[in-house]
């Protein structure tokens, strides 16, 4: 029974993609329910998942069509569902749950609302699906249905300025992407004569051949332009900024996990490349680039989802540094992170699509004071600010704090200094994270509120009740983490290290030990830098002195200067800037003090991202070509 | 028991009411140097006692702009925090708590209280908080840079050939060699650290953040009664908690066999480096523009520190 759960979840998302567009295109009651009954029901089934594959160790396996392997090939296309699948599942169906009980309010004032929830489903279910399957090609299938849902939905409001070209952007570098992976899969199908993941990682036990190489490097390079590192990273700004913020969220909270997960199971499980020391640290550098440069370019930003959109980026950059790694350490923390990471950017998007929705812009110098009239979305944005900016007790500190170990403890063992600087950018990249979400709260909930935004209200329910979810996770993962670890972290880690029962499942018991494959004890990471009672004591005791405070203390509000006179901008007081004459410590510019000592950097940055498409699509295609020359120079 | 020992620890020593007392006391000792240093008798070292428990009793006024939680409470967490961070530094030998990697929980908890100076100034809705908190951010980013390469130096020589981010092996690693600051290889790492205190502190010069005469004190401009009162107990209990983590680094190694005694000369060598690096600084210099600031940190004290790292990197 249980085997079949993750080929309906899959099928029932499509199917009511199919549904949605037929009886739903004009009525609003039958499409929300078709797309809100096909996502619980996925949800729930991939929740269900949970007992046998986390705790009981099982590997679920489907044939679709029951076609079995024949005298040891796989002819059929195959799901199989291990713990690094169904942990990068979980994800996923959470995402795209919270997203769609978003967009039932959010989405309610746009036209054509069929298409979007035709799109919405289509694109859950090739993200769910491309982590689920056991078939390489399958995995392509999804990535294309994956990449064309997410162009349409990038453009989905194309009455807006923008839209259209953040749309032909992603077309342009997500279809060379998918190229350079079928590229890929077609020249390993040449070589192994098999689509089967876990039977190609098997055959590739007996080592690589030039083709094998080159259709490794081609595939990493197809999953880097899917997870956005740094030279593929240009198309991501501009789609995560104009698209719906549901829309928004999916991305970053899935989509960029897709290719993450294409990482994983790339590198360590079909090609087995992470034991080589080279190969660990040209994803390392990767990594710290995109973290470097994301955060970087996020300071410079005037808007508030394009500066979410690079800090997504440079979140990405600390999974992929992590990793990279090739320890047990290394992979815990990564996979955790890339799990607070769709929560807190799923809650921070959740904000800014709040801000959106009831003040009409994100632009950060228009923005101001909106604490006040929106109190609720300003907690959780907070939350989600320190959670991203790693601040203990939240989920973001602890996963941070895994990485900088990881890397730490890596450049300590091998003595490699590369890995101590790369500790030391990943620390001061969190602490510059810090910096830019200081601007949005200032920018956005803080200072002054402009005359235009006085009637805002805060946004309905239904929009808020995922934010709260996601406030409650990112605290409950931040302090229950040593629950988190053992029921999600530790069985996903021991499945990215051990592929011999992935290939045995696929392909009948012994199959791995025949093509010499080998299985690995992974120790649990310990936890150790705190004790959950001192946490207790702690929560209790800033409660209390919070709540006599605030409710004790002797205070009193002040009084407004002058009521009567009218606000003129002219004599508001004037802070910095140029562009944005008179305005009140606009976002753009509270950081010059840092900006001008970084004048040059942030030069050589702007003509980097000159936004023109074939700049873009020359550097992918470098990016290729580099990692394809490293790939054979190092894995030979 | 284990709750009795932990509400112990946070609460009286080396928590909340130790560090207070103690970082009021050290504000006191710094205002009298530097009023001594500048031909001036100097308020008696209880002044900033007595001005903590004033300010207790006035009005809070928030302002109208202001959002209440996030105003009244942003002191309290940034209190919370320090009395924290107390519990990971060993005092004379003594660590309330230690683990794996603490080190990393030091520095996250000492941004916690910046950050609550920031999200305070920010709620309340002053332009000249606005430019406060952002030199606050900016002298943020400045100096934690260094403080993150003397944390790596510190650790990897302690560690050795393994891990160690904590600060117990620091400490026990001092106790058995002789303190860090004697070896030679650290005593750039050391300058960097004593540089990197002051602007954690928020003295002069690098108290661009809250210049008075500029911006009117900055984030603290609409702060007024209990809720300032806690902020100046903050700052000056970051004054201990600094001096008191640069002394467990570097001076960490001297044992006298009875724990009072060392408790003793472990405050003792806090009042003598807050003496050092920041009354002296503060009456010798003037306040630094932001942008120098930045760039003083991120090419002088973080190349400092840097050097240290390598040579300890290169088993010196």
């Amino acid at each position: 029974m249980i085997q079949h759960f993750p080929v309906l979840a899959v099928m029932l998302l499509f199917l009511g993609a199919f549904c949605v567009e037929i009886f739903g295109s004009n009525n609003a009651g039958i499409r929300n329910t078709i797309a809100m009954l096909a996502a619980t029901i996925a949800l729930v089934l991939i929740y269900a998942l949970i007992k046998p594959v986390m705790i009981d160790g099982e590997i679920i396996s489907y044939w679709m069509g029951n076609w079995a392997p024949v005298s040891g090939y796989a002819i059929g296309i195959g799901y199989e569902v291990d713990a690094l699948s169904l942990f990068f599942a979980l994800l996923v169906v959470t995402t795209f749950w919270l997203s769609g009980v978003y967009s039932m309010s959010y989405m309610a004032k746009d036209h054509h609302l069929g298409h979007y929830y035709t799109l919405y489903l289509m694109l859950s279910g090739s993200v769910l699906g491309l982590v689920m399957t056991g078939d390489i090609f399958n995995m392509f299938v999804m990535i294309e249905i994956m990449t064309f849902a997410s162009v349409a939905l990038t453009a989905f409001r194309n009455e807006n300025e923008g839209t259209l070209e953040a749309g032909f952007k992603y077309l342009v570098i997500g279809s060379m992407g998918s190229s350079f992976t079928l590229t890929g899969i077609a020249l390993i199908y040449g070589q192994c004569h098999t689509l089967n993941m876990a039977q190609i990682s098997a055959q590739l036990c007996t080592g690589m051949t030039p083709t094998t190489i080159m259709a490794f490097a081609l595939i990493v390079a197809g999953f880097g332009v899917k997870s956005y590192i740094v030279p593929f990273h240009t198309p991501a700004a501009d789609a995560y900024m104009v698209a719906p913020t549901s829309v928004s969220m999916i991305f970053s909270g899935m989509v960029n996990k897709a290719g993450v997960y294409g990482m994983i199971r790339v590198l360590y499980i079909i090609f087995r490349a992470m034991d080589k020391s080279s190969v660990q640290m040209l994803v390392v550098i990767f990594g710290a680039v995109t973290m470097f440069i994301g955060v970087t370019m996020a300071l410079a930003q005037h808007d508030f989802k394009r500066l979410l959109a690079f800090h997504s980026i440079s979140q990405i950059g600390y999974v992929i540094t992590a990793i990279g790694l090739g320890t047990a350490l290394g992979i815990t923390g990564g996979l955790f992170h890339a799990m607070n990471h769709t929560l807190f950017k799923g809650l921070l998007f959740l904000t800014a699509g709040a801000v959106l929705y009831a003040t009409g812009t994100t632009n950060l110098d228009k923005l101001g004071g909106l604490s006040k009239k929106m109190p609720k979305t300003c907690i959780c944005f907070l939350i989600g600010a320190f959670s991203i900016s790693g601040l203990p007790p939240f989920n973001g500190f602890v996963s941070k704090w895994l990485v900088y170990q990881a890397t730490y403890t890596k450049a300590v063992e091998t003595g490699n200094f590369v890995y101590a600087i790369v500790t030391v950018v990943a620390l001061i990249v969190s602490v510059m994270t810090l910096a830019s979400f200081i601007k949005v709260t200032q920018a956005v909930f803080f200072g002054q509120l402009p005359a235009e935004l006085k009637k805002t209200q805060e946004v309905p329910a239904s929009m808020l009740v995922p934010m709260y979810l996601m406030s409650a996770l990112c605290v409950l993962c931040g302090i229950f983490y040593p629950i988190v670890n053992k029921y999600l972290l530790h069985p996903a880690t021991e499945a990215t290290l051990n592929v011999t029962n992935y290939i045995d499942k696929m392909m009948g018991d012994g199959y791995a030990a025949m093509m010499g494959a080998q299985n690995i004890e992974v120790a649990p990471v310990q936890f150790s830098y705190w004790n959950p009672i001192v946490w207790l004591i702690l929560f209790v005791i800033i409660f209390v002195a919070a709540f006599l405070v605030i409710t004790g203390s002797k205070s009193s509000r002040g009084q407004v200067l002058n009521p009567g006179v009218k606000y003129d901008p002219k004599y508001a007081t004037f802070f910095s800037g140029e562009e944005e004459l008179f305005s009140q410590v606009g976002g753009s510019d509270l950081f010059w003090g840092f900006k001008t000592d970084w004048k040059g950097y942030y030069k050589v940055l702007e003509g980097l991202h000159s936004g023109i498409v074939t700049d873009y699509a020359g550097w992918t295609v470098m990016a290729t070509a580099i990692i394809t020359v490293c790939m054979f120079i190092f894995m030979r | 028991m284990i709750i009795l020992r932990s509400l112990f620890y946070i609460l009286i020593f080396p928590g909340a009411l130790f560090t207070a007392c103690f970082g009021l006391f050290l504000a006191g000792v710094d205002r009298k140097v530097v009023a001594r240093m500048q031909h001036r008798i100097g308020p008696p070292l209880r002044q900033p006692m007595y001005d903590f428990f004033k300010l207790l009793g006035k009005e809070t006024i928030i302002p109208h702009a202001a959002n209440k939680i996030a105003f009244l409470g942003a002191p309290i967490i940034g209190f919370v925090s320090l009395a924290l961070i107390m519990l990971f530094i060993p005092v004379g030998g003594l660590t309330a708590f230690s683990g794996n990697a603490d080190m990393i929980v030091i520095l996250y908890l000492i941004t916690i209280p910046g950050v609550a100076l920031i999200v305070g100034g920010s709620s309340s809705g002053s332009p000249y908080a606005g430019i406060g908190i952002s030199r606050e951010m900016v002298t943020m980013m400045a100096y934690e840079l260094p403080f993150v390469l003397v944390l790596l130096a510190v650790a990897r020589k302690a560690g050795g050939s393994e891990l160690a981010f904590s600060m117990e092996q620091v400490a026990n690693w001092q106790a058995a060699n002789g303190n860090m600051l004697f070896q030679w290889s650290m005593i750039p790492a050391a300058i960097a650290m004593l540089l990197v205190v002051p602007a954690e502190v928020g003295t002069q010069p690098f108290d661009v953040a809250e210049a008075e005469t500029e911006i009117c004190e900055g984030p603290l401009i609409e702060y007024s009664g209990s809720a300032l009162g806690m902020f100046k107990l903050n700052s000056a209990m970051k004054m201990f908690v600094m001096s008191g983590l640069f002394v467990s680094l570097f001076l960490g190694g001297i044992r006298t066999g009875f724990v009072v005694c060392d408790v003793i000369v472990f405050i003792l060598l806090c009042i003598v480096v807050t003496i050092l690096c920041m009354s002296t600084i503060h009456a010798v210099t003037a306040r630094l523009k932001i942008e120098h600031l930045f760039k003083f940190y991120w090419t002088f004290v973080a190349g400092m520190a840097l050097c240290s790292l390598i040579l300890v990197w290169c088993g010196l």
